[in-house]
């Protein structure tokens, strides 16, 4: 008995400590961005960050650029992912390979390829717009997995042949019986890009554009406990997006099987 | 001329040949089971017909037209697979509706028909359910309904039933049956059970390697197989080899005895032939009865009304199965020393090479 008590006591103060190695960092900056010099605490960094208009355009930019990155992205991988599951499953490999890149290659080379390598209107390539490209790229990994988990779970052939069967057409089948099935899936993998846009430096710092994230840091030089404000937001934002995930994949639909 | 045709149809993936030269004609409002054990091309075949497959030679006609190059969707065939296949996001009366609504057929048009369908396949109170709300008999039978709704031109069945316990298969094939002959719809019904085969079809198609092994009623198919694949596919048989004495009587010597047999009539003397018996034409008697092959019994096996007995027979010349009523099979258990004896004309007659 008492040997049991031991092994359940052992893993809760490993768990506390885990617990603590995050939640110190984060109660401290947090107790930081309250400070106002001296021994005062209070809303005063919170207050001059909502009243910095530079904050809500690049967060605004960040989520207009999260939102293309998710349409661009499914737009390109959900008919590809179906497309290799239904008819060229012998290509998994290759997607799975192709999928993982993006880790392989650090962000510093690809945008400096990037660079390089696109030459187009200035519509796009002068814009934020152009950030789309390598976020897509970056959010191939999660956007692909998530796809792919959610597509395996289907069984895509025979879905679609009944649905051929009875009269319809690829765009029929494609948003009245597949897109539908792979709601879970969707908002996975669009909330995991979220996450990854709001956070992303590297690209934007780059190519000159203000992001949430470049703005955090052009903060962070210069009002250190503004910038410890902008970082819980930031945080925050993510998490809300991962609590997203967690929900929406506990409410996931029964797929086939009987009652 | 048949209603849906096949003719000429091979198909191969990659090295292996999976059918070749199938030909095949189904008349308006006929329900024909295509049975064979796995790998024998009959899913092939079905797929084909569906248009999922492409044959590499042949054609498919349907109602006088050649279809063999049209996609599935426009072939107006009605499909229920074996896996569940009820689009998991819709309720059963929207599987059903679902192939009206993509042919834009007017709303209240789509509703009647589901209407009807549900309540041909009993499913009225279940109309708002989804998929994983049913059970597996129940989704097969939306997914009928859902094939049923278009007014396909022909029905295809992949082995629907496959997946569902004992007592539910025999309802469901039953209530199949019946939707069919209400509806005169041209069905295929493919399946590797014979019993399913034989109790609902008007013709079964024995499939053998990629080729049409028999073609019949299901009475012709257990009672005058062609061959020995399927006297040995549909249902069990003895198979005693015999050689031909008299053609003109009908004599054959089996086991060195010369014993009658109506169907070698016709048959010139010498013929190597296979000596058929089915379980139920088998009679047991004592051992040593006038005329019968003595044996042991070996094998008892029960099956509630009925009791299957198989008997080894002397010398080593092979078994014989046999089924009775169970409560005539008291006293015959494992070692018990009986004879077997058949009726002149019970044993069917195939050539052997």
């Amino acid at each position: 008995m008492r040997k049991r008590r031991r092994s359940e006591t052992g893993p809760k103060i490993g768990l506390v400590l885990i617990g603590l190695y995050f939640l110190v960092p984060l109660v401290s900056t947090g107790a930081f961005s309250f400070w106002e010099g001296g021994n005062r605490y209070g809303l005063r960094a919170y207050v001059a960050l909502v009243h910095e208009q530079q904050l809500w355009q690049s967060l605004g930019l960040s989520l207009r650029l999260a939102i293309e990155t998710i349409l661009v992205g499914l737009v390109i991988l959900v008919p590809a992912v179906f497309w290799m599951n239904l008819r060229v499953q012998r290509l998994r490999a290759l997607f799975d390979f192709v999928s993982v890149l993006p880790f392989v290659v650090p962000p510093i080379a690809l945008v400096a390829g990037l660079t390089a390598l696109y030459r187009g209107p200035s519509w796009f390539v002068g814009t934020a717009n152009y950030l789309v490209v390598p976020y897509v790229i970056l959010a191939l990994p999660y956007t692909y997995r998530a796809l792919e988990v959610g597509m395996r779970a289907l069984d895509l052939r025979t879905l679609t042949e009944a649905a051929q069967s009875v009269g319809a057409g690829w765009l029929s089948i494609m948003f009245r019986v597949i897109v539908p099935n792979l709601s879970t899936a969707l908002i996975g993998a669009a909330l995991l890009t979220i996450a990854i846009v709001m956070g992303e430096f590297t690209f934007a710092n780059i190519l000159l554009f203000n992001t949430f994230a470049v703005y955090i840091n052009y903060v962070g030089q210069t009002a250190a406990t503004e910038a410890a404000a902008l970082t819980l937001l930031s945080f925050l934002i993510t998490w809300l997006a991962m609590l997203g995930v967690l929900l929406t994949g506990r409410g996931q639909v029964q797929i086939g099987g009987a009652r | 001329m048949g209603y849906l045709e096949v003719e000429g149809v091979a198909k191969s993936f990659g090295p292996a040949k999976v059918l070749s030269d199938v030909s095949l004609a189904l008349e308006e409002g006929e329900f024909v089971s295509l049975l064979g054990p796995s790998g024998c091309g009959k899913t092939t075949l079905l797929r084909i017909v569906a248009g999922f497959e492409e044959p590499d030679r042949g054609t498919v006609r349907l109602a006088g037209t050649e279809i063999t190059a049209e996609p599935p969707a426009k072939r107006q065939m009605g499909m229920v697979f074996q896996a569940y296949s009820l689009f998991p996001n819709m309720t059963a009366e929207e599987n059903i509706r679902f192939g009206l609504k993509v042919r834009r057929v007017d709303a209240n048009e789509q509703a009647e028909r589901a209407q009807e369908l549900l309540e041909l396949v009993g499913l009225m109170q279940h109309r708002g359910k989804y998929p994983h709300q049913l059970s597996g008999g129940q989704q097969q039978r939306v997914a009928l309904a859902r094939a049923l709704a278009i007014r396909p031109l022909a029905l295809l069945l992949d082995e629907p039933l496959s997946a569902l316990d004992a007592k539910v298969r025999v309802q469901l094939r039953e209530e199949i049956r019946r939707i069919q002959q209400e509806t005169k719809v041209t069905t295929i019904f493919v399946t590797h059970d014979q019993e399913e085969a034989l109790s609902i079809s008007d013709r079964v198609v024995v499939m053998h390697q990629g080729q049409l092994s028999q073609v019949g009623t299901p009475a012709a198919i257990y009672g005058e197989p062609d061959n020995i694949f399927v006297a040995r596919f549909v249902g069990a048989v003895a198979e005693l080899p015999a050689e031909v004495v008299d053609g003109t009587e009908g004599i054959v010597e089996l086991f060195g005895r010369k014993v009658r047999a109506a169907r070698a009539q016709g048959m010139a003397a010498g013929t190597r032939i296979y000596f058929l018996l089915r379980p139920e034409t088998v009679r047991v008697g004592p051992e040593g009865a006038n005329g019968g092959l003595d044996g042991t019994i070996a094998g008892r096996t029960f099956f509630g009304a009925l009791t299957s007995l198989r008997i080894e027979l002397a010398d080593g010349h092979g078994s014989v199965t046999t089924a009775m009523p169970s409560d005539q099979a008291g006293e015959l258990t494992p070692g018990a020393r009986v004879s077997v004896s058949w009726a002149d004309d019970a044993p069917r007659i195939l050539r052997r090479e």
